[in-house]
């Protein structure tokens, strides 16, 4: 499979490291040389120097004979027009764009059905606020995701030092909690990922994921020892893009919000169009101001500068200070590993969250949604099983499932299906499979049609 | 550095390398000669010090590896591929230990001098092995494992870079792994185009094989003792010519080629060049021996073209002894010996891109003189040559010239003449193969002092990795935790 991405930034950077590690062919268009150096320098990628809304460039790249076409650099205006010259060289090519600014929110459908034809328009920002709108909805998950429009939840929590879990065998949890048994499908234990069995023992600072019934949400968090608190003040720091529509969002429900921003221009375009959110004009780092304003009363405090780490800063004094929660923006990659030592638990990147988007819709088969694992070390996917792939009809444990990948649950019509060796996938049902980068191309493989391959 | 890492990969090298001993094993099976019985020791000790060394450094597996490391797995494989490659020949056919090094590493580097007085007296077996390390050198062992071996894909882009070092990388497929192998097919098709017209003119399918894996990777070991002036054909020189010329091409350009782009030469500036150099080259040294050293104008062109393109892509052919000819004609020679073949192409030399840019650089260093505020950037085909490519081509040129010199004084501190001394190191730093003086194409390096022949050796190895992957183990700093 041929993908060409125009835009050779942290984005189009990992994107397309994330795709070279699954083997496919994938050309990386920049105009600027040291960017297309470091790619070139790290991944096994084919890099072209020119502008990626240059129709010759394009034709260079081979759009005509490509599958997926993605343009993710930092500027709109670009990623449409390229989009847009792809369209005309090659109609069939699937696009994806991104797209940030809110103005153009509205016409996300009307960019599908007219004239660029972008199939898919990536908006990280939105998907941070609903990535963030997630974190304050589940109490002391580090980790959210959703399947099934949402009637599934994959969750992830740390394990407290105290929590009753601690210590325990996977095998023996039904005991300890008198029947229900959480669904484990991973373990984060110091930066590696394990796929646990029933005699792995569970540790206090384990970062647990499992997958949940919307419904029976609380009852299985109440296994962790996370409690639901009502959530009643949250103090937005840095009043950019993201930091308003997550304000706009708080701005229709019953909570005590307060958007703190440092540039007084800013500050009023945000108090026009907010009503009943307070808007703060002052630095967030501030211990004044926070105190203030009641920090220590404060259930989450989100960090949404655009500097990242005075976001980690303002959430680590804020917590000090007293806030029950604190979620903070990142967009390095390379600091995740640092959150869990300084005592960050919930961050958010921008980031992350246009890869997700980009890679559930560059699966093969029917793949509905992905969410990959902090890090990227693994990759949850929901997928429709199609009635001539490899995976349905068929026992589980006959099926010849690649090394590091295992199938979470079946969803079928309303049920939801915990598999054994004997279950069986009919065709039409969803599965949930959690696999490490590495069984990424394999699971493709057993959920493709066989017609594909002739 | 992670040095289990780079030994546990070198194993796995040395064990694929071995396995390709198999072939000549195969031929000395049909002659029935005595080769059958070295070869067949050589593999099993290959195969097992590569298994050996696999097992013993086995080590976590990486996603990727860092250009360091590339560099050493390379230079530590060629190494051992010159080490293991010596065998059949230390083995089977009575050489010293250094001779048979020796001749090991001048064919992998596809340089193709020879220590050996008499090579028709090598068993059928031995010689194809010569030839056939030529041309696993030429397009290169580690490229054809990247292609070959799985588990190398990842990491297989610093080793690749490592390996071809081309001064302006060229990917033609968006994995390494693709590319690859597309290098093979294509250097494998024109092979068996090779094998063929020859053998249509009547050369015989061992001799046909022979000759091709040594001109296709610009080799240059013939199975005969007078070379290709054994053959007294001019339809053999006419093919050994044009193969010679397409081995001195860079191999993406017949990729582009078979893709249906017949252009693709012309549209290149370097080998416009490159056709230009042999063309003007050739008419200046027939001149120079019309009359002088042949009678008819049809012989001067003959033999004049056929040496100089076997000098410019560095293959080392030859059907006359330009040691008779004027010195005009020598020096012209010797300085296509610096020139070389095409960048990307399996020639050596300091290459024709590398040249064409730097007569541009000083270009523009003149004109920057006249207008002093001009801001001009150095164009290849069209397009901008960033700076730090520029300033690594200045770097590479000033380390050839450097250690062609030093290489050269130290040859003759150990009693070699002065005409010899320059012209072995010339030769074997740029991989072509006989030289000038007591190494000239009828002359042979036997005599080479015992220590002269390691230096050669380390020459050759500087040549074909073009300098930086063998000369960056002598930096201190690259030993520095």
């Amino acid at each position: 499979m041929k993908i060409i991405v125009v835009g050779a930034g942290e984005v189009g950077f990992y994107i397309a490291s994330h795709l070279a590690h699954e083997n496919k062919d994938v050309v990386v268009i920049d105009n600027d040389d040291t960017a297309l150096r470091r790619v070139s320098d790290n991944i096994d990628v084919q890099v072209l120097k020119g502008s990626g809304s240059s129709p010759v460039v394009l034709a260079k790249a081979g759009v005509e004979s490509s599958e997926i076409f993605l343009a993710v650099t930092n500027s709109d205006e670009t990623n449409i027009v390229s989009c847009l010259v792809a369209d005309i060289i090659s109609p069939s090519t699937k696009k994806l764009a991104r797209i940030r600014e809110a103005d153009y929110d509205e016409y996300h459908e009307n960019f599908r059905k007219y004239a660029p034809h972008i199939d898919t328009v990536i908006n990280p920002e939105i998907e941070v606020v609903k990535t963030i709108e997630r974190l304050m909805g589940v109490p002391g998950a580090a980790d959210v995701g959703e399947f099934a429009e949402g009637r599934i939840k994959f969750i992830g929590v740390y394990l407290d030092n105290n929590a009753g879990l601690s210590g325990v065998r996977l095998s023996d949890i039904p005991e300890k909690t008198g029947g229900k048994r959480p669904l484990i499908a991973a373990i984060v234990r110091d930066e590696e990922l394990i796929i646990p069995r029933g005699n792995d023992l569970l540790m206090a600072g384990d970062l647990v994921y499992f997958i949940s019934e919307a419904d029976k949400l609380s009852d299985t968090l109440a296994v962790f020892d996370k409690h639901a608190e009502p959530l009643r003040r949250v103090i937005i720091v840095g009043g950019g893009r993201i930091g308003f529509r997550l304000a706009a969002l708080l701005d229709s429900k019953p909570i005590k919000s307060r958007i703190i921003e440092i540039n007084s221009k800013r500050c009023i375009e945000l108090a026009e169009k907010l009503n009943r959110v307070v808007v703060l004009c002052g630095d967030g780092s501030d211990q004044g101001i926070l105190s203030e304003e009641n920090i220590q009363d404060t259930d989450f405090v989100i960090t949404l500068t655009n500097d990242e780490e005075i976001n980690i800063l303002t959430s680590l004094l804020a917590k000090r200070m007293g806030a029950r929660k604190t979620i903070a923006k990142i967009s390095k990659f390379s600091y995740f590993p640092l959150m869990k030592a300084i005592g960050i638990e919930q961050v958010v990147s921008p980031r992350l969250s246009a890869i997700n988007t980009i890679l559930q819709h560059i699966r093969k088969g029917k793949v509905l949604s992905s969410i990959s694992i902090k890090g990227e070390q693994a990759e949850v996917m929901e997928a429709l099983a199609l009635e001539t792939s490899d995976i349905v009809g068929r026992p589980l444990k006959d099926i010849s499932f690649p090394k590091g990948a295992m199938i979470a649950g079946i969803i079928r019509e309303k049920e939801i299906i915990i598999p054994s060796g004997e279950s069986i996938i009919m065709p039409g049902d969803r599965v949930i499979i959690f696999a490490r980068r590495k069984a990424v191309p394999g699971i493709e493989k057993i959920l493709a049609v066989k017609l594909e391959y002739f | 550095m992670r040095w289990r890492y780079i030994l546990n990969i070198s194993g796995v090298l040395t064990l694929f390398f071995g396995l390709t001993m198999i072939f000549p094993l195969f031929v000395g099976l049909y002659y029935q000669d005595q080769s059958v019985n070295p070869v067949l020791k050589a593999m099993g000790i290959t195969v097992l010090a590569g298994l050996i060394c696999h097992i013993f450094f086995k080590s976590a597996k990486t996603e990727s590896i860092s250009q360091r490391e590339g560099m050493a797995i390379v230079a530590i494989g060629w190494t051992a591929v010159g080490l293991f490659g010596a065998l059949p020949f230390y083995i089977g056919s009575g050489l010293s230990f250094v001779d048979a090094f020796f001749e090991s590493v001048s064919g992998f580097t596809t340089t193709g001098s020879s220590i050996l007085t008499n090579i028709e007296a090598l068993s059928k077996g031995l010689l194809f092995w010569r030839s056939f390390i030529q041309w696993l050198g030429g397009m290169g062992i580690i490229v054809l494992s990247v292609a070959i071996l799985p588990f190398l894909g990842l990491g297989g882009m610093q080793l690749y870079k490592a390996e071809v070092p081309s001064p302006v990388p060229d990917k033609l497929k968006p994995r390494i792994r693709d590319t690859a192998r597309v290098l093979w097919k294509v250097y494998a098709l024109i092979s068996l185009a090779e094998v063929i017209l020859l053998m249509v003119g009547g050369m015989d399918l061992f001799d046909a094989l022979c000759h091709t894996f040594t001109t296709m990777p610009t080799g240059g070991f013939s199975t005969k003792n007078a070379s290709i002036a054994h053959f007294r054909s001019l339809y053999f020189d006419t093919i050994f010519i044009v193969f010679m010329i397409l081995a001195g091409i860079n191999f993406s350009l017949h990729y582009q080629m078979i893709r249906g782009k017949p252009l693709a030469f012309w549209r290149d500036s370097e080998c416009r060049f490159f056709f230009g150099a042999v063309i003007v080259l050739t008419i200046i040294i027939s001149f120079n021996i019309y009359g002088s050293v042949y009678v008819k104008a049809g012989e001067a062109i003959r033999y004049g073209a056929f040496q100089v393109v076997s000098i410019v892509t560095t293959t080392g052919y030859a059907t006359a002894d330009y040691e008779k000819w004027p010195a005009m004609s020598k020096l012209i020679l010797l300085l296509c010996m610096f020139l070389g073949a095409s960048a990307g192409s399996t020639g050596g030399g300091v290459k024709c891109l590398r040249v064409m840019l730097c007569f541009k650089f000083c270009y523009r260093e003149l004109f920057s003189l006249i207008h002093p505020h001009a801001v001009t950037n150095i164009k290849i085909g069209g397009k901008t040559v960033p700076e730090d490519v520029m300033r690594s081509i200045l770097g590479f040129l000033a380390l050839y010239m450097g250690l062609f010199a030093l290489s050269s004084v130290l040859l003759a501190g150990l009693g070699v003449d002065f005409v010899t001394s320059f012209g072995a190191v010339a030769a074997c730093i740029g991989n072509i193969g006989p030289g000038f003086g007591l190494v000239g194409p009828a002359d042979n390096f036997a005599q080479i002092p015992y220590l002269g022949k390691w230096l050669l050796i380390w020459c050759m190895l500087l040549g074909r990795l073009e300098i930086f992957t063998v000369i960056i183990f002598l930096v201190p700093e690259f030993w520095r935790k």
